[in-house]
């Protein structure tokens, strides 16, 4: 057994938890939240990707341990107010690229880390990044257009004159 | 509303409304009452209703698995009633006989039949509710009924308008028309137009709930071991040190599989690892795929097999003959979201969370596993991480209810990822010769054999000790019969009935016997059998010399629906001028209905494929929602590249030797080719999408090789040597 404090998307948790469980377990089956999903269990697929101090690990083989006094941000904790969406949200929304949709939590995990690191992505920059999230549906045509398509809406977001939109400041 | 005011309404309908009494008193005979029945709705079919407060829901009656039904079937409703799409509330419908399918005879979602058999019925369901609230609002007004117009869930007239909620009661009192008028295809708002996805906002928000998001209070999660494999059974097991584990509650014996369960699935998994089993070897312990394929060339070497379809006469096969081997390996689904049910089992009933393609299927299984009867057991669908044809199985519905029944526990069943890769149910693995006689440079005669395991025989084996007796309706008796009796037409579809035209075509179908499980693939035996059939189209057009395309046009009728795709998508891709460097490969295939050409533009480095540019063209009637056709090609396209450039399952021993991501791959997105789709006009009734986008991939990528190397791949995946 363990005790686990941290913070999920703003707010502080403390539970008991046992040792080597997986932060994705703790988050699907302790905390009821279950936008992050379960897919391999090896950190080879990215269904399970969440932000860990805002960069991007597989929660399904990462002790929940180590998250200890950290942030961590799921899919959940991404738009700023429950009416509006994050910009990688919204550009998934005007293409259109959810089909089952199982994978696109992840999928929106590794684009945001991605654009917070390079706010204007190659073709090859995205290659790079979201090789890592598997689509069996195969939305990756629509994933690389919505992610130019983010960059575009994130100029805003992310240098906003003044005070840091995001959920994860 | 306050409540009294619900609470008069509720009781003035149901001491009016003649529906109501009829609803009940039809649950008590033969046709149970529709699903989510309100007393106070308007509900005059199994698939809509408008409640007494207006809004309007609608049953889906085919399940979402990213395919597109969640917004397709919606718009159909949709347009008779004259509102949004995104107005219409949508809801998984539990099992209603009302639901079956007319060609299936069962409530499943599959065959891209979806919107083609609910074409017709839904939009009629639809217009049926319209007709009602209008002719409620008219005698309400007091008006002529062509003086009223819906609009966005609205009655409109002359002097303003009235929401549903104010003509319910009226219009629950009323009988149905017997016949209603659909919309003109030249008024359409929506069919056609619609370009948004229903599901889309809580599939990027996490909201959306899957199988495996589904919660119930105290549940337990179990995890069960099997045996490596297929058919083994579990002979003893010790479960001393995982019972002694963190969280665990029970370790027991669920008809030959060890389930563990716990409070956690991680602690259910990790449990897991500490018990120890002694198995005993089920009957295909000793079987090897290398073996079954040397078994089927075996088969088409000795054997001549059932004659499938015969066009012409024998002797016109003049000249000489021309033959080559073609293999395909077995497949696995890989859905992302693993298999997982929740099951609550009572004393008097029995109730199932999770995805799943034939719930109809899976009533007569469990029934038939837990010794309740179908009325006592309800499957509530979730979306579902992924279908393909895998989640047409109810397996894991059962190992669910059978936990639970056993242990006593609500039980969520989670498999693994290794679980999900080696409890599949295979495309099957198949071997075909095809062959050809080629006389002063004209085809002759085009021949296939067909080696291959049978789906039908396994799943009809499978289903029907058990379900044949309960639900099985007189027309499938007959289909059943005929199959049993027949050749299977998943091993030869896409082989037969083509139009293309020689002078004598023969396909036949030598059935083998031994085979792990196997089932329905996206595009099911179109998915191996584009494959032999245009590579080896490719293969005549080389040897008699002759350009790809025009090869094909040469055997096409005047009038065939592949004519037009294949000029399309000629002139799209500028067949004949590749870019600099890369080459082109070209196939057409139809399935389900719908014609679909590919030009697959590749170039090669260092023995490795690279896929450049996929261009498609596709004729599927109708299309009610363009870009949800157009993401159903290009998702078909990745799922076919993934087969055709990785797919492989291998067994030793009977047992799966692929466990995950990193011995099956999957296409990643360095790897996805541009992809561009076209969509012939249409004004045909709409034919499935989700699977014809996979068949012509392989063959107008293997084909593009051999245009690129010289080397004619005869064998999936396709290995440069």
């Amino acid at each position: 057994m363990a005790e686990l404090s941290f913070t999920l998307n703003g707010q502080t948790q403390a539970l008991t938890i046992d040792s080597g469980t997986p932060l994705l377990w703790v988050l699907r089956e302790q905390l009821a939240m279950t936008g992050t999903k379960f897919g391999c269990g090896m950190g080879l697929c990215g269904a399970c990707t969440v932000h860990l101090d805002g960069q991007p690990i597989r929660s399904c083989s990462y002790p929940a341990e180590f998250v200890n006094g950290k942030n961590i941000t799921t899919i959940e904790g991404l738009a700023p107010t429950e009416d509006t969406l994050h910009p990688v949200q919204q550009a998934w929304l005007e293409m259109s690229v959810p089909q089952c949709g199982y994978c696109q939590s992840g999928q929106i995990m590794s684009a945001v880390a991605l654009l917070k690191a390079n706010s204007s992505p190659s073709d090859d920059d995205i290659d790079k990044a979201m090789s890592g999230n598997i689509c069996r549906c195969g939305t990756y045509p629509r994933i690389r257009k919505a992610i130019h398509r983010a960059a575009e809406l994130s100029v805003q977001y992310y240098q906003p004159a003044t005070t840091e939109v995001g959920a994860e400041s | 509303m306050s409540l009294s005011r619900r609470n008069f309404i509720k009781s003035t309908a149901l001491l009016g409304g003649g529906l109501a009494i009829g609803f009940n008193l039809s649950g008590c005979s033969k046709a149970p009452p529709y699903p989510n029945m309100n007393a106070t709705a308007l509900q005059p079919n199994a698939y809509l209703q408008v409640t007494a407060s207006g809004e309007v829901i609608l049953q889906l009656h085919k399940v979402e698995m990213g395919q597109g039904v969640f917004t397709g079937l919606t718009t159909l409703a949709a347009e008779e009633l004259k509102m949004d799409p995104a107005l219409i509330t949508v809801q998984h419908a539990e099992f209603h006989p009302d639901f079956r399918d007319p060609e299936f005879y069962v409530m499943i979602t599959g065959g891209s039949s979806s919107l083609r058999l609910s074409y017709q019925t839904l939009r009629e369901a639809a217009a049926t509710v319209a007709a009602m609230l209008i002719a409620a609002a008219a005698q309400q007004l007091n008006v002529a009924e062509s003086s009223l117009n819906l609009h966005d869930g609205k009655i409109i007239h002359a002097q303003g308008e009235l929401g549903f909620a104010d003509v319910i009661v009226r219009a629950r009192g009323m009988s149905a028309p017997s016949v209603v008028t659909l919309t003109s295809p030249q008024d359409f708002q929506y069919i056609g137009k619609y370009d948004q996805r229903l599901d889309a906002r809580a599939k990027v928000t996490g909201s959306s709930q899957f199988g495996l998001d589904v919660q119930y209070p105290n549940a337990l999660s179990a995890v069960l071991l099997r045996s490596p494999d297929f058919g083994g059974k579990a002979k003893s097991f010790d479960a001393i040190a995982a019972l002694a584990k963190s969280g665990v509650r029970s370790v027991i014996n669920v008809d030959g599989a060890i389930a563990v369960i716990a409070d956690t699935y991680w602690q259910a998994r990790q449990a897991a690892s500490a018990v120890k089993v002694e198995w005993e070897k089920g009957p295909l312990a000793g079987v090897n795929s290398d073996a079954l394929r040397a078994e089927r060339h075996s088969l088409l070497a000795t054997e001549s097999g059932k004659n499938v379809e015969e066009i012409g006469d024998p002797s016109a096969a003049s000249g000489v003959l021309f033959d080559a081997l073609y293999d395909v390996p077995y497949l696995a689904h890989a859905t992302m979201e693993p298999m997982n049910a929740l099951a609550v089992v009572k004393s008097d009933s029995i109730e199932v969370w999770t995805g799943n393609q034939a719930p109809d299927i899976a009533l007569s299984a469990i029934a038939d596993a837990t010794g309740f009867s179908r009325e006592q057991i309800r499957i509530h669908n979730q979306m579902l991480g992924g279908g393909f044809g895998r989640r047409i199985l109810p397996d894991y519905l059962v190992e669910a209810a059978r936990v639970a029944q056993l242990s006593g526990y609500p039980i969520k069943l989670v498999w693994s990822r290794e679980d999900d890769m080696r409890g599949d149910f295979y495309r099957p693995n198949s071997s075909v010769k095809m062959s050809a006689t080629v006389e002063a440079n004209v085809v002759t005669s085009l021949q296939a054999k067909v080696a291959a395991p049978s789906i039908m025989g396994q799943f009809v084996g499978e289903v029907s000790n058990t379900l044949l007796p309960q639900w099985i309706p007189d027309g499938l008796h007959g289909k059943l019969a005929g199959l049993a009796a027949s050749s299977d037409p998943a091993a030869t579809e896409g082989l037969i009935e083509t139009d293309y035209q020689f002078p004598y075509m023969r396909t036949d179908y030598i059935m083998q016997e031994t085979s792990i499980p196997i089932g329905y693939w996206r595009s099911v035996g179109h998915s191996q059998n584009a494959f032999f059939m245009e590579s080896f189209i490719d293969e005549l057009a080389v040897k008699t010399g002759q350009d790809a395309l025009q090869f094909r046009l040469n055997h096409l009728p005047v009038d065939s629906r592949r004519r037009k795709v294949l000029k399309e998508v000629a002139d799209k891709a500028g067949w004949g001028s590749p870019a600099a460097g890369q080459f082109q490969g070209l196939a057409v295939h139809e399935s389900f209905h719908t014609m679909v050409a590919q030009i697959v533009s590749v170039s090669i480095e260092d023995k490795k494929i690279k896929v450049h540019k996929v261009v498609c063209v596709v004729d599927c009637g109708v299309a009610v929602n363009p870009d949800i056709v157009r993401g159903q090609m290009e998702g078909g396209i990745v799922f076919a590249l993934t087969a055709a450039l990785k797919g492989n399952i291998s067994v030793v021993d009977g047992a799966v030797q692929q466990s995950n991501f990193h011995n099956y791959e999957l296409l990643r997105m360095n790897e996805t080719p541009e992809i561009e789709v076209h969509i012939l006009e249409s004004a045909e009734a709409p034919t499935g999408v989700g699977e014809p986008g996979v068949p012509p991939l392989a063959p107008a990528l293997a084909n593009a090789v051999y245009a690129a190397s010289g080397q004619r791949l005869r064998q999936l995946p396709l290995k440069l040597v």
